[in-house]
């Protein structure tokens, strides 16, 4: 992992030597440029962003506007064409829209699989992998096959597996980092209201930061401490809001207020 | 309020609350997964219909038979049949028959595995490997191994290594095939679930690719069994000579030779006998326990 991204390892170190205020990442003036020449498409144009140790974020834009890239730039999936991503942590945890679980593997395999990934020795992942899923309260389904769970319990398998792959990165007192990929989306409604309760309690269990990418307001508002909002091709940041501990009216205002500006930059594109 | 397990222990209630919740969906969502019926039950609605079809077909065969519409030279009596194998067993010469042909088949089949494995790795995962000798591979599977014969008689002479070069022409494809058709089938998302979770090439490779391309591997197996098998009939049915000893397909000339229609359906039922007993004892529990564990088992 850690010689596929030279840029990163050199900024690691400087980090290190800092305390507490370093980002739990720090994206400085990224572009991203798919295909050469004419066919050239800009995802992203200069993106400055910084989530701090144990921040929940929220990337919020319409379709196309580079927040999947930006995730998975930061998650080392891709390079940027140009600019710094500096991360604390050497391996952030990532979760998909789908679970993407191995289907031949076991709950607790699959989140073993991460473990044993991540260079843990054998007697310590048994111990892990009944803690991550008495995290994500599954203990009971250790030995289900992903076929044998459901849409909501596959996620959180997904997510145990993705804090299990940062455990033999990240020293014990680290707090890590989490990048999301609008992982409720395909969720009934009902269980994405509860896996948003979830994973805000687990975000507090663990003090990890969180990248959460989204295209529901409502969503990023109610998860988010801020709120960052990406315009579309190119994405640049388009706003920026701090909706932490908000609740009925205020949460409402902000959510309609965001919803303007998200409407704003769409209907630029008619426009152009 | 009443709680489900172990949740008791957690302070807070908002939390209680969603975690009964939760257990509530879990319990609502999960999918059923469908018990099998019991033991001897399942074992006669696996049994009985094809030992139904058989005593019919044989009954058919025994009316037409006596019926006496053609000579016995042509359609002999199934007691007949029956008593030509039941002799070749009883002396032993039928299971001498047998390994002579199996052991054939299935060390051929364990050479096309170990040349085919690699090249299907490289097949799948080199561009240019793929674009050089994929279609040509892809030709070869669609090529009667027969038409090999007359090649490989005049290259090795009659002799084992032949025979085996006829089995290997036809079963490497297959393998080849399964095994890239099954990587190729793997969902995207895996390999990229590998890279974030810090797995190297090598690892990536046994963790992820190899586990996740078994069905299709499996399947190009089992295709590639039944390439060696019919090649090697093939090639002892058209290659017969004293120093290739007395396989299956040599039995079946034999009987030809000698007009003894017995003898030739015996061969015939025998050759279909180890093609049905390697799919069943072999590849068939193999086959379902990997798809069963995948939740693709539905129609085995």
């Amino acid at each position: 992992m850690e010689e596929g991204r030279p840029q990163m390892t050199a900024t690691l170190d400087i980090a290190a030597t800092r305390t507490g205020t370093t980002p739990a990442v720090r994206l400085t003036g990224v572009h991203k440029v798919f295909g050469h020449g004419r066919a050239a498409v800009t995802a992203l144009d200069g993106v400055d962003l910084a989530v701090a140790p144990g921040e929940f974020v929220c990337l919020l834009g319409a379709s196309g506007c580079g927040k999947t890239t930006l995730l998975n730039l930061v998650a080392g999936l891709e390079q940027p064409t140009a600019g710094v991503i500096s991360t604390r942590s050497a391996r952030p945890a990532v979760m998909f829209q789908e679970a993407a679980l191995m289907p031949w593997l076991t709950a607790a395999r699959n989140v073993d699989l991460a473990l044993k990934l991540a260079g843990q020795r054998r007697p310590e992942r048994r111990r892990q992998v009944a803690e991550l899923l008495d995290l994500v309260r599954l203990g009971e389904a250790a030995g289900k096959r992903p076929h044998e769970l459901s849409g909501g319990m596959r996620q959180r398998v997904a997510l145990a597996r993705a804090l299990a792959s940062t455990l033999g990165t990240a020293a014990a007192d680290e707090p890590g980092l989490l990048l999301m990929d609008e992982p409720f989306a395909a969720l009934d409604a009902i269980t994405r209201d509860v896996l948003q309760g979830e994973l805000l309690r687990i975000w507090r269990a663990t003090g990890t930061a969180v990248l959460f990418v989204t295209h529901d307001v409502r969503e990023a508002v109610r998860l988010g401490q801020r709120v960052v909002l990406l315009s579309s091709r190119p994405g640049r940041v388009a706003g920026e809001w701090v909706v932490d501990g908000l609740h009925g009216a205020p949460e409402l205002a902000v959510v309609e207020e965001v919803n303007a500006r998200l409407r704003e930059v769409i209907s630029s594109h008619a426009a152009a | 309020m009443p709680q489900p397990d172990g949740s008791v222990t957690d302070p807070n209630p908002a939390s209680r609350d969603l975690a009964a919740v939760e257990a509530g969906l879990d319990a609502l969502d999960a999918p059923v997964v469908r018990r099998r019926r019991a033991g001897w039950r399942r074992v006669l609605g696996a049994v009985l219909p094809p030992l139904v079809a058989v005593a019919v077909f044989l009954g058919a065969w025994q009316a037409l038979w006596a019926a006496a519409f053609w000579p016995e030279y042509k359609l002999p009596a199934p007691l007949a049949v029956w008593e030509v194998f039941w002799g070749r067993l009883h002396t032993g010469e039928a299971l001498g028959i047998l390994w002579t042909s199996v052991h054939r088949a299935v060390l051929g089949f364990l050479i096309a595995l170990v040349i085919a494995t690699p090249l299907g790795l490289l097949v799948a995962k080199m561009r240019v490997v793929r674009a050089a000798v994929g279609p040509l591979i892809t030709g070869l599977q669609s090529l009667p191994s027969v038409a090999w014969v007359p090649a490989a008689v005049l290259w090795f002479g009659l002799n084992d290594a032949a025979i085996y070069m006829v089995v290997l022409l036809g079963a490497v494809p297959s393998i080849t095939n399964g095994l890239v058709a099954g990587i190729d089938q793997i969902p995207p998302i895996l390999p990229r679930v590998g890279v974030v979770l810090g797995a190297n090439r090598w690892q990536a490779a046994r963790y992820v690719l190899l586990p996740a391309a078994l069905p299709g591997y499996l399947a190009g197996l089992k295709q590639g069994w039944a390439f060696s098998w019919r090649s090697l009939m093939a090639a002892e049915l058209i290659a017969t000579s004293p120093q290739l000893g007395l396989g299956l397909g040599a039995f079946l000339h034999n009987g030809q030779a000698l007009s003894d229609m017995p003898q030739v359906i015996a061969a015939v039922l025998m050759i279909l006998l180890v093609g049905i007993g390697v799919e069943l004892l072999a590849f068939r529990p193999v086959e379902r326990r990997v798809l069963r564990a995948r939740g693709l088992a539905g129609v085995l």
